[in-house]
């Protein structure tokens, strides 16, 4: 129930939002149109464009999934009524996993927006891998969404509102090293280190094999769910440390007040 | 049987750069409220009440001391605790876009309520909060009065045996402060619940409380019933007597007046209640041949109380 709670909490606020059509509408067909017509003014092959286009397709979706995970603490911060829920007898897994299936739902939509503009404006079809590599592709977008949002919830935990940009801004600096835009060959020595580090890069890896391109790492799928798994399991822990240490800190009633 | 047993309870901020500013908000605080009281905890600002109650609510890890309340350790049991608790505030705040039946609804199901009983519920803590006809209301357009109505609403949502009420009528308009207090009053008298309410209005916990204990700077400085407080620290009413011939030595004497003082042509008699004594004075003044020229009945106000304590 109070997971379902903090999902529907999540819908209700989305609904009420006008920020919402720019998350789900706006930005996806903006970034995928502008990648695009971008691989066509550099002359790219159409591989070379699925490639691209994967990438930003890829960010995207997990961008939207990731926001409504940190929304779910996010919203409370905002509105200064942290304490509310942290009174009840709910654990943040209810929170985070609430918040998370939301994130999904909203995550496909954007994802099938942008194939279907992909397709149409620049003959890649991300649809056309087949339904298991593609749901093992936005199960890793979504993990890694779910890791992303989790850690941003436990840094606000930890400092407060002020780590709010400096949480997203590191994050997203991150994400981008997951190979989005290019093979992680390419990235100079600790810096592909940092991207083999990150559970997206072997999905994105597993799902661009199905577009002709050699794969990078044996088993990028069996790696990039373990790899997955492991964040999870760090980044909620963080996040139940955090809180605990909110608890002690007195942090979870300055963002009650 | 009692709802809270709190033995030298201690708790300090850190705040700024590296934590290097420390706030000592509770010094060792002990304090015992049994089942089915209404427990008043009375202060100034920064006196340490909202910290207090914090911890009793499992908000607030305490640096020492120890807690037990409905028989749950606050710190090792705390899961079991929240459940039968409750908390609501004066400056609570909910989220902006949503409305005052999902608010209500929200909280509902973070206590396991659903489907019909979740929906009883919220329909029955509409009609208590008067908030029916702002069920589909934002948040954020709700006057003082009825966030505050809300935020109690909100706090019945798990029916707890033991509530928390920080300053519930902060803020409000002095005739909602009244209905506020009377709504209060029949959650002990209808459901028997045992409820500690902190606030910085003297005549509020006077009217409310079987019990109040004054906590200044981190630590209380006396506790019983109001009566035993006024007594304890000889504090009353004051009623400001203009009197021809201005000098009646033997006032002070009287029965009931606990001390006189001279100041700007007056004689400030302060008695241990003034709707009892002040006929009582009047009829002796006069039977003594004293004119009465003018009479202010003045309430000690949380001020003076402290001085009081202070010494
Ligand atoms: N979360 C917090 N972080 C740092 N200092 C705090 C925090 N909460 C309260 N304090 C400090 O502790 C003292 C007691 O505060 P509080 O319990 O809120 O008092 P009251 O509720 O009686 O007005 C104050 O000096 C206040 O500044
Ligand atoms: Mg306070």
């Amino acid at each position: 129930m109070a997971v379902w709670a903090f999902a529907l909490r999540n819908l209700q606020m989305a609904s009420r939002n006008v920020f919402l059509l720019f998350e789900l509408l706006f930005w996806p067909v903006v970034n995928v149109m502008s990648i695009g017509l971008l691989t066509r003014f550099l002359g790219l092959s159409g591989p070379e464009i699925s490639f691209v286009l994967t990438g930003t397709i890829a960010f995207n979706t997990l961008q939207v999934c990731q926001l409504d995970v940190a929304y779910a603490l996010l919203y409370d911060a905002w509105s200064k009524s942290m304490k509310h829920q942290f009174v009840a007898p709910i654990g943040v897994r209810h929170l985070t996993v609430g918040a998370w299936i939301v994130g999904m739902v909203r995550g496909v939509f954007v994802f099938l927006l942008q194939a279907l503009l992909a397709r149409w404006a620049f003959g890649f079809d991300p649809l056309g891998a087949g339904p298991l590599p593609l749901a093992a592709f936005l199960a890793g977008c979504f993990l890694t969404a779910w890791v992303i949002g989790v850690l941003v919830c436990a840094l606000v935990m930890l400092v407060g509102l002020r780590a709010e940009t400096a949480a997203w801004a590191s994050i997203n600096l991150v994400l981008l090293l997951a190979g989005i835009y290019y093979p992680i060959s390419v990235l100079p020595g600790p810096v592909a280190g940092v991207a083999a580090a990150i559970p997206l890069t072997y999905f994105l890896d597993a799902y661009r094999a199905h577009y002709g391109f050699v794969p990078e790492f044996r088993a990028p799928l069996a790696v990039g769910f373990l790899l997955a798994a492991g964040y999870i399991l760090v980044s909620h822990w963080a996040l139940v440390a955090a809180v605990r240490r909110a608890r002690r800190s007195g942090l979870l009633l300055k963002l009650s007040e | 049987m009692l709802a809270i047993d709190a033995r030298d309870v201690v708790k300090t901020f850190h705040s700024g750069l590296l934590g290097r500013r420390r706030t000592a908000a509770l010094r060792g605080v002990s304090l015992a409220v049994p089942r089915g009281a209404i427990f008043g905890v009375l202060g100034p600002n920064g006196a340490g009440k909202t910290t207090l109650l914090s911890i009793f609510a499992t908000l607030l890890t305490p640096d020492g001391g120890t807690v037990t309340i409905l028989g749950h350790d606050v710190v090792r049991e705390a899961g079991l605790l929240r459940r039968r608790i409750n908390l609501a505030s004066g400056n609570a705040s909910f989220l902006w876009n949503l409305r005052v039946a999902e608010i209500l609804a929200f909280y509902g199901r973070l206590y396991g309520l659903h489907g019909a009983t979740l929906r009883r519920r919220v329909e029955q803590l509409l009609e208590v909060g008067e908030l029916g006809p702002h069920r589909r209301v934002p948040y954020n357009e709700l006057s003082t009065g009825l966030k505050q109505r809300l935020s109690l609403a909100k706090s019945l949502v798990n029916d707890p045996e033991l509530l928390f009420l920080d300053e519930p009528t902060l803020g409000l308009d002095p005739d909602i402060s009244v209905r506020m207090r009377s709504h209060i009053a029949s959650l002990r008298r209808e459901r028997g619940m045992t409820i500690v309410l902190t606030t910085h209005y003297m005549r509020e916990a006077e009217e409310l409380c079987d019990e109040i204990a004054f906590i200044k700077a981190g630590l209380i400085l006396a506790r019983g019933t109001s009566g035993d407080l006024k007594r304890q620290i000889r504090i009353g009413d004051v009623i400001a007597l203009r009197l021809d011939p201005p000098h009646v030595p033997w006032l002070s004497q009287a029965p009931g007046v606990l001390r006189c003082a001279v100041a700007d042509g007056r004689v400030h008699c302060t008695v241990d209640e003034a709707d009892k004594r002040l006929p009582e004075l009047l009829r002796a003044l006069h039977s003594e041949g004293v004119m009465v020229r003018d009479v202010q009945v003045r309430e000690p106000d949380l001020e003076q109380v402290f001085v009081e304590l202070a010494r």
